[in-house]
């Protein structure tokens, strides 16, 4: 989609992943860090990995695997974090044990079998080898997530805000909260082959930790997050396919460096007032 | 376009928390015209908190029948709570919270207005009166984090009437304001009271209660203790006594 502006195809297609994932996984961060459904989405990152690794190994589409086991998840969970539940707390960390468990076995297990490097890819990410249709997927990913935000604006930041008086304003609460998971989860698995699933947390949580640094109302956030994200994401794409350096981890750690930055000048921490 | 009949007739109606053995609310039966002004009194945990927010349907009615602005709250939940105010309990707002002041009373016309619609004309309007109505127009771009308890609490009471609601559920609204803030308040549910209004307050400052007659309930173990009708001065008399009687009882 981008030929135009790099020529290399191979540089091309892994702008271009990293670009849409990036953006996606920024927007719907906002309503996670936001929400504080940080652990939820953590818990929906790893399952999908361990999905994927499964697939992986099963010799079945691991795209489709790691969908079908982050929504499930999201169906899990859901239920529970509505409620509020202290046990919500242990059910999320008793879920992210399993998966971490049945992915680790399953890729030590691959790597024993000889499959080792592609199993490795689903830990930290590979943006070179994407099918063609990879990306395509992303693109639509990124453009429900974009349109997601957009349509159902008023409903998500009333929950946003606060759930129970979102309730009380006549806010169809759970349709939207359901939905919300559900394409939580299918961002989360398809950004997974490229950013991997043990990094895939920082582009969920971070862009939006950086945001936040600066903006005072919602609506900005779901612009600085996206666009921040956008703009390191591509520029770690150029700068390790340039350098021969691992794409994701170098973005993974640009990206925790310009929130440190973000932190340091944040004028939320500033105190204006002088007297005259 | 508000509907005909009472705003409220609840008959023999159960509420249960989930997950609760017993029922919160037993065989609760009440009628509330439009316009009425009516006091619930009763000790902490008696279920007033509860009763409101079956009269809006945030909670599942397990036995009975609530009628509320001439919808069944079983199943039209949605439909209530667009034309019933819920001010809630103690809420405060830390000052990280991305929204001003403006946005959260908009927020109150979300239900109203539906899914996909984006706030209009009308809606905007509707804000700025209610914001003119708490007389905390200059707050309107603040983030709500960034203000008092008090001021919070009357930015939620505005956020409440930007929908026009036909009845007003006030849970404790008083807790966080002054003096002055209080009488100003009840000089506001008295007016919206004399609109046809219905305004149910839980409350334990009985000295700001508007110039009329008013409606008591006593709420005791889930069960409504007492229903009459007084004079503002005799309120807390009134509440004082049904709660003597059942404990010599
Ligand atoms: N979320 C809840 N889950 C289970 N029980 C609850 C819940 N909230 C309140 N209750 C119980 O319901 C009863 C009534 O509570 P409530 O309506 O809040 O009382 P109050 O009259 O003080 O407002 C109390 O005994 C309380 O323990
Ligand atoms: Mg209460």
């Amino acid at each position: 989609m981008l030929e135009f502006l790099i020529p290399n195809n191979i540089v091309c297609h892994a702008v271009e992943a990293m670009l849409f994932a990036s953006v996606a996984c920024a927007v719907l961060g906002v309503i996670i860090t936001q929400i504080q459904i940080s652990s939820i989405g953590f818990t929906m990152a790893h399952a999908a990995f361990a999905g994927a690794a499964v697939g992986m190994f099963l010799s079945l589409n691991s795209t489709i695997c790691a969908i079908i086991a982050g929504v499930c998840v999201a169906f899990l969970i859901g239920p529970l974090s509505d409620k509020a539940r202290v046990s919500a707390d242990t059910a999320l960390g008793l879920l992210f044990g399993i998966s971490m468990a049945v992915a680790i076995f399953f890729i030590a297990y691959m790597q024993t079998l000889g499959k080792g490097f592609s199993a490795m890819g689903l830990l930290f990410g590979d943006v070179i080898s994407l099918y063609r249709e990879e990306i395509y997927l992303l693109a639509i990913i990124c453009v429900v997530a974009v349109v997601f935000v957009v349509v159902l604006y008023k409903e998500i930041t009333g929950i946003i805000f606060n759930k129970k008086i979102a309730e009380s304003v006549g806010i169809r609460v759970k349709p939207v909260y359901y939905a919300m998971l559900f394409v939580i989860a299918l961002t989360v698995a398809l950004c997974i082959p490229i950013i991997g699933g043990l990094l895939l947390y920082v582009w969920l949580v971070t862009p939006a930790a950086i945001a936040l640094q600066f903006c005072y109302r919602l609506s900005a956030m779901f612009v600085v997050a996206p666009l921040v994200a956008a703009a390191i994401s591509v520029s770690g794409a150029l700068a390790g396919l340039e350098y021969s350096l691992p794409v994701a981890p170098l973005t993974a750690v640009l990206l925790s460096l310009v929130f440190i930055i973000a932190v340091v000048i944040s004028p939320k921490r500033r105190i204006t007032f002088r007297k005259s | 376009m508000t509907s005909v009949g009472p705003a409220i007739e609840i008959q023999g109606v159960y509420t249960a928390y989930e997950g609760a053995e017993r029922p919160t609310l037993t065989d609760v039966s009440l009628t509330i015209g439009r316009g009425e002004y009516v006091v619930i009194g009763g000790p902490n945990g008696a279920g007033k908190t509860t009763l409101l927010e079956t009269i809006n349907g945030m909670l599942p009615i397990t036995h009975g029948n609530a009628l509320v602005c001439g919808h069944n709250v079983r199943g039209n939940g949605v439909q209530v709570r667009c034309r019933v105010g819920y001010l809630l309990q103690n809420f405060s707002f830390d000052p990280l919270t991305p929204f001003t002041v403006e946005e959260v009373v908009m927020m109150g016309r979300f239900g109203k207005m539906g899914l996909f619609r984006k706030p209009g004309k009308e809606d905007h309007d509707a804000v700025k009166k209610a914001l003119a109505l708490l007389e905390i127009e200059d707050l309107a771009d603040r983030p709500i984090g960034h203000l008092s308890g008090g001021q919070q609490q009357k930015v939620l009471l505005a956020q409440n009437l930007a929908r026009d609601p036909e009845i007003l559920l006030l849970d404790e609204p008083f807790s966080n304001l002054d003096m002055f803030a209080r009488e100003a308040i009840n000089r506001l549910l008295t007016r919206l009271v004399i609109d046809g209004i219905t305004v149910i307050i839980v409350s334990h400052a009985f000295d700001d209660l508007p110039d009329r007659p008013v409606r008591v309930l006593v709420m005791q173990e889930g069960k409504i203790a007492l229903d009459r009708e007084c004079s503002p001065g005799e309120v807390e008399q009134v509440i004082r006594n049904a709660g003597n009687g059942t404990r010599n009882a």
